[in-house]
């Protein structure tokens, strides 16, 4: 059947706040792409072209929804210049070859990167990026190897997916990937040492934070850039994740988290690029804080991408403000049914939908041994159940 | 309840570890401050499960007991000779699985609830869980897991127990926030299953207090 809209102009409806033809739907596919596309991680990692093919198998197998992920988080492992160290410390360097995955990403894991916080703002990530007991590898690759996964390999990347969107007409989720402050002190100090920090040493907290954030949005800008931000439909949009660590009280969270967040979100913003804000966890409790994320924007340049947030909580706190993208649950993708993912879906588009800006997506992302069955059965219930007219 | 208590019940690291100083300097009996910052903890403990607290506080309040327990436990053993622990308890994330964070919250609970621990890291195989159950004995084994493909690793860790023949010999306590949702609920044969770490020191002292 032919739908009303293109999938960017309904996505863009969306995010403006508008009614589309129909709720759009995005269930947020990473290694479940290349898992259904029959190609390893490593392949996933390193053949741009092999991951642009395995997505558009898996896509048939698990459905074709609103938008891509062109999986950027891929993009710069080999790099010699990943944002700030994160994936070098969330995954200590180690792509694994084959499914199954050895946890997700980014795995949190307790883990003492940076000791001295004047120290790294005084020398920088040095001592994190040439690191023996993170990347052994590093030393063992190539000058040539280094060159080209830090020159060659993201113009090869940004033109498979380029020409995917092209012949398929599906935008991109995204163009590029940031990290806010906090979410990169837990992955540097581990939890338990973050949490002293923010008891024993509040101000140095937000020093760093304040710190970190030019370098991160740097580069986040500069990834969508390579991603033809501006000429490729969706590249103009920078995943802002995660939403900081777990179970901080409202006023941790206002305090250490919010300002840097929405400081990164506003300079990304002014520069023209958009802001998905992919934050995980239950953020329910602050919701009152996340109305002011638009605050001071233009319409229809941020969007909050939910976990565990309670969803007709947050339409109704923040439905006039921003649009809304979330949350199948993902142990709902692997152990329910298709009927099971259908009324979720159905009761999460009456809570959400009315009056637009609502993306039916997953959690975090869809796990990769989630039932393909129930990643289409969320695609199905946006169109049954998201009629906007008809 | 006491100045101890009451400063880890409000998170004042400062206030608590003075007060812990000064006590031992007053020559107090150490088991007694032990256990006031077992009473502080449980006021923190109750305020996490009415949601006056959050994790933070939780973390917070657990390394404030450690720090005031290095002060305390040269006290014991000088007084008494050795620290009394109230049972055994194995903890691993399992396989395939290497998300910890839970799981060292609940360690650190544990531990400062009196338990010994005994911890065995992230991606413990099965057959690592029954080697190590077997070496040290424990009453309760605990398994974490953040990731949905845990849920089938817990069950066949499980199995693996049972086929050693340690079903009965130790309690299987699995948490992480998997196991709580309700499309997750039955598929794990586990004694208990929980995605607090407060309820499952609860429910690990229930053991102990049953045996």
């Amino acid at each position: 059947m032919k739908e009303a809209m293109t999938r960017y102009e309904r996505i863009e409806a969306a995010w403006n706040l508008k009614e589309p033809d129909r709720v759009p739907s995005d269930p947020l596919n990473c290694y479940i792409l290349a898992y259904q596309g029959g190609i390893s991680i490593r392949e996933m990692f390193t053949d741009p072209k092999k991951l642009v093919e395995a997505t558009v198998r898996a896509r048939k197998k698990i459905g074709e929804g609103d938008q891509v992920d062109p999986n950027v988080t891929t993009l710069d492992h080999f790099s010699l210049w990943p944002k700030s160290g994160w994936d070098r410390v969330t995954l200590h360097w180690k792509i694994q070859e084959d499914f199954p995955p050895k946890g997700n990403i980014p795995s949190f894991f307790e883990k003492c990167m940076i000791e001295d916080y004047d120290d790294v703002m005084e020398r920088g990530f040095s001592t994190l990026l040439f690191n023996k007991k993170i990347g052994k590898d590093m030393f063992e690759r190539s000058i040539d190897d280094i060159l080209y996964y830090a020159f060659e390999y993201p113009k090869i990347y940004a033109e498979a997916w380029r020409k995917y969107v092209e012949e398929y007409q599906v935008p991109l989720l995204m163009g590029g990937r940031g990290c806010t402050p906090l979410d990169l002190l837990q992955y540097y100090r581990g939890i338990t040492n973050l949490v002293r920090d923010v008891f024993e040493r509040p101000e140095k907290v937000k020093e760093v934070c304040e710190w970190l954030l030019d370098y991160e949005v740097i580069l986040a800008m500069r990834e969508a850039m390579i991603m033809g931000a501006g000429e490729v439909p969706g590249a103009e949009k920078i995943l802002w994740v995660n939403g900081g660590p777990p179970g901080m009280s409202p006023d941790i969270f206002e305090e250490f988290f919010w300002p840097t967040a929405k400081k990164g979100a506003d300079i990304m913003v002014k520069r023209g690029f958009k802001v998905d804000c992919h934050w995980d966890n239950d953020l329910t409790p602050h919701l009152d804080t996340l109305k002011g994320i638009t605050k001071g924007l233009p319409k229809g340049k941020v969007m909050l991408d939910l976990e565990k947030t309670d969803m007709k909580k947050a339409k109704e706190v923040l439905g006039d403000k921003v649009c809304l993208y979330g949350n199948v649950p993902s142990s709902l993708l692997v152990y329910g049914t298709v009927k099971d993912v259908e009324e979720h879906c159905k009761k999460l588009i009456e809570d959400c939908a009315e009056g637009g800006g609502f993306i039916l997506s997953t959690e975090c992302e869809t796990p990769w041994n989630a039932k393909p069955e129930n990643v289409r059965a969320i695609i199905d219930a946006a169109i049954k159940y998201g009629q906007y007219r008809r | 309840m006491g100045k101890i208590a009451d400063a880890l019940a409000a998170i004042d690291k400062d206030s608590a570890l003075s007060a812990v100083k000064d006590a031992i300097q007053r020559n107090e009996d150490p088991l007694g401050l032990i256990e006031e910052l077992r009473l502080g903890l449980e006021l923190v403990g109750d305020n996490f499960e009415k949601g006056k607290y959050f994790l933070f506080q939780l973390i917070m309040a657990g390394e404030i007991f450690k720090d005031a327990s290095a002060l305390i436990v040269p006290k014991i053993r000088e007084r008494y000779g050795s620290v009394r622990k109230r049972g055994k308890f194995l903890i691993g994330t399992v396989a395939g699985d290497i998300h910890d964070l839970g799981k060292n919250i609940v360690a650190t609970l544990l531990e400062c609830a009196g338990f010994e621990v005994v911890d065995l890291g992230v991606d413990v195989p099965a057959d690592v869980f029954v080697e190590k159950i077997k070496e040290h004995k424990p009453q309760i084994a605990g398994m974490s897991g953040l990731l949905t493909a845990s849920i089938d690793q817990m069950e066949k860790t499980i199995e693996a127990l049972e086929q050693a023949g340690l079903g009965e010999e130790v309690k299987v306590i699995v948490g992480g926030g998997i196991v709580g949702e309700k499309w997750v609920k039955g598929k794990i044969r586990a004694d208990a299953a929980t995605t607090s770490a407060v309820e499952g020191v609860k429910i690990a002292e229930s053991y102990i207090r049953g045996r």
